[in-house]
């Protein structure tokens, strides 16, 4: 019997799935593509969580070194998978640092890509140094200042604009995020930590704080900290004579155009599916969703399955996903792969 | 171009010139109809605040402008352009002049406060929409309101004296909103009131005597005597005095809180 699952990626879902493995007395490789562990929110510098709002290097490396403590668990940092042969219950991978793993199930916790605002080029990123996205803000809270990135001033007045990258077919994302109005109210309340003086205001179609995050992320952040809520899909972003950028658009409530100049501008920017996941559904023989997202098999019955037997999908590789959900997933895989190392010795006996 | 959906225009944002001639061609009247523009171009951060210090207006900020307000109001359902949505939308953005184009109807409020038990915020509209009129009264945006004439009147007599004689109340609200109390009871309502409280029948159809059996003495007998004597509570003197200082302090400490 092969008692090892192979999982890549090690962010979130992935980390959750090896504490998972491990903790039923499995062994696991686990297989990342960057050097260092625990995905997006150590890699783009996250600041606090949501909804713990403990620090992302602490509770995200809380995750890694449980793991990386780990007696039964086998690390391949800046690695790939290469090759994948055998099937279910039997797989054979190849990795890019030449390593071959045997393993009985194989999990895909491959996450996703941050939108690149360049592909919103009326919205002025790349054109204005003050128009930044979440990330870069979140690096700000993580440093301990918010500054206009072109001469370090406080901004006296920040807007952020939500759905960039999510919820537009002009640009082929026709999902919704899911988590860019909790982030944007979370951040928005850090920016007022921070700078209490600075006025921020965030223009929005909907907002989509889903759950618990309603009143203890938008409500807290409209009436403790007041946040200013515009209804307003934005046009463009210019520069004005003075040097403020200036957002305009139509604000759906009043009827009318507007143009207001803002200091710092900031997008909420959603989550794409992996640049990398072409390459890995040829690598390892799995269907895609039609916006690029690893595909799932029937999930009632076979939960986290991917299009192949075996294999299995989730977190943010899946769809926009939460941390909290990602975590859960990771649980919910290791659940599926013990399994699977089980199945071939029940068939035999 | 000439605009056709000049509805949708504030009038004061039309521009037209009633003699125009260009190249040779008359353009004159709606011909020559231009708009100025009328972008929204800043916010003003305090104007919430200063709305909020008003007695009502304290939560308005929780607005997330899901319109329950406006479309359980009494008066939208009368008049569309009375919104208190909109009017919270304006306070917490800070949009005083767009505010301002709606002086001559805020205060139709009938406080039904039916937008006050929907409010899924608990905004209280019914609040918002006293705040903004006691605000447009105190800048000067409007005329000082009936309703406000007649609180001065009631609680300047309380200070004075501890107590208020009705008439000498309605006596002074007639004179400071101009209402001659001559013609309400010869031609107006209060002629009607009266005879009606009192049952009167119309002069032409019944005696003199029927009249004059209902005629009441004792009542404006002493409303007159209250009007030359004008009773105070004992030992007033000084507790008004207090009481007026108390209340103008809470006025002074308001103004401060905006």
């Amino acid at each position: 019997m092969i008692d090892t699952v192979l999982i890549v990626g090690a962010g979130p879902t992935g980390l959750s799935t090896a504490a998972g493995v491990s903790s039923a007395g499995r062994k696991v490789v686990l297989v990342e593509k960057e050097k260092v562990l625990g995905g997006a929110p150590i890699l783009s510098r996250y600041a606090k969580l949501v909804p713990s709002g403990e620090w992302a290097k602490d509770a995200i490396g809380r995750m890694v070194k449980r793991v990386e403590s780990d007696a039964r668990v086998t690390i391949h940092r800046g690695a790939k998978v290469a090759r994948l042969t055998g099937d279910a219950g039997d797989f054979t991978a190849t990795l890019s640092d030449g390593a071959e793993v045997r393993a009985g199930a194989v999990i895909l916790a491959t996450g996703f890509t941050h939108f690149d605002s360049i592909n919103k080029p009326e919205w002025g990123f790349g054109t204005f140094e003050d128009v930044v996205t979440t990330t870069q803000v979140e690096q700000m809270v993580a440093a301990g200042k918010i500054a206009c990135p072109s001469d370090g001033r406080t901004p006296a007045r920040v807007c952020i604009l939500l759905c960039v990258g999510s919820r537009d077919r002009q640009i082929g994302r026709e999902w919704c995020s899911k988590i860019c109005c909790t982030v944007s109210a979370n951040l928005a309340m850090e920016i007022k930590e921070l700078a209490p003086k600075t006025d921020v205001y965030i223009y929005y179609m909907d907002i989509r704080t889903f759950g618990l995050y309603e009143d203890k992320y938008y409500w807290r952040s409209q009436e403790e900290f007041r946040i200013k809520y515009v209804k307003a899909r934005i046009a463009e972003v210019t520069r004005g004579p003075d040097g403020r950028l200036l957002v305009k658009g139509e604000d759906t409530l009043v009827k009318r155009p507007i143009v207001i100049p803002f200091d710092l501008v900031v997008h909420a920017i959603g989550m794409d599916p992996n640049l990398d996941n072409p390459e890995i559904a040829k690598v390892f023989g799995v269907g895609l969703e039609k916006h690029g997202f690893i595909d799932r098999a029937e999930h009632y019955t076979s939960s986290f399955a991917s299009t192949r037997r075996g294999i299995y999908v989730g977190g943010a590789a899946l769809a926009p996903e939460d941390i909290d959900s990602c975590i859960s997933h990771g649980l919910a895989m290791a659940m599926r792969a013990v399994g699977d190392l089980h199945a071939p010795a029940q068939a035999a006996a | 171009m000439p605009i056709h959906e000049k509805s949708l225009v504030a009038a004061d944002d039309l521009l037209t010139h009633d003699k125009l001639v260009i190249d040779g061609v008359d353009v004159s009247g709606h011909w020559n109809t231009m708009m100025k523009p009328r972008y929204v171009s800043d916010y003003d951060a305090d104007f919430q605040k200063t709305i909020q210090a008003y007695p009502g207006g304290e939560n308005v900020h929780r607005c997330w402008q899901c319109g329950s307000c406006t479309n359980s109001c009494t008066m939208y359902a009368i008049n569309t352009d009375f919104n208190p949505r909109y009017w919270i939308y304006l306070v917490n953005l800070g949009l005083k002049e767009e505010l301002l184009k709606d002086r001559d109807i805020i205060w139709q409020c009938v406080s039904c406060n039916k937008c006050t038990n929907i409010c899924p915020k608990d905004v209280r509209p019914e609040g918002v929409m006293k705040a903004l009129q006691h605000w447009m009264e105190d800048e000067g945006h409007v005329a000082t309101s009936p309703s406000t004439l007649f609180d001065e009147e009631f609680t300047r007599q309380c200070f004075d004296r501890g107590r208020i004689e009705d008439t000498e109340v309605i006596a002074n609200f007639f004179r400071r909103t101009g209402q001659s109390i001559v013609d309400l009871l010869r031609t107006g309502w209060l002629g009607i009131m009266i005879a009606r409280m009192n049952k009167w029948p119309l002069l032409g159809r019944a005696g003199l005597g029927t009249f004059l059996k209902r005629m009441p003495v004792t009542g404006p007998l002493k409303m007159g005597l209250m009007m030359v004597f004008k009773p105070r509570t004992r030992n007033w003197a000084r507790t008004g005095e207090v009481l007026r200082q108390y209340v103008e302090e809470q006025k002074r400490l308001l103004k401060t809180k905006a």
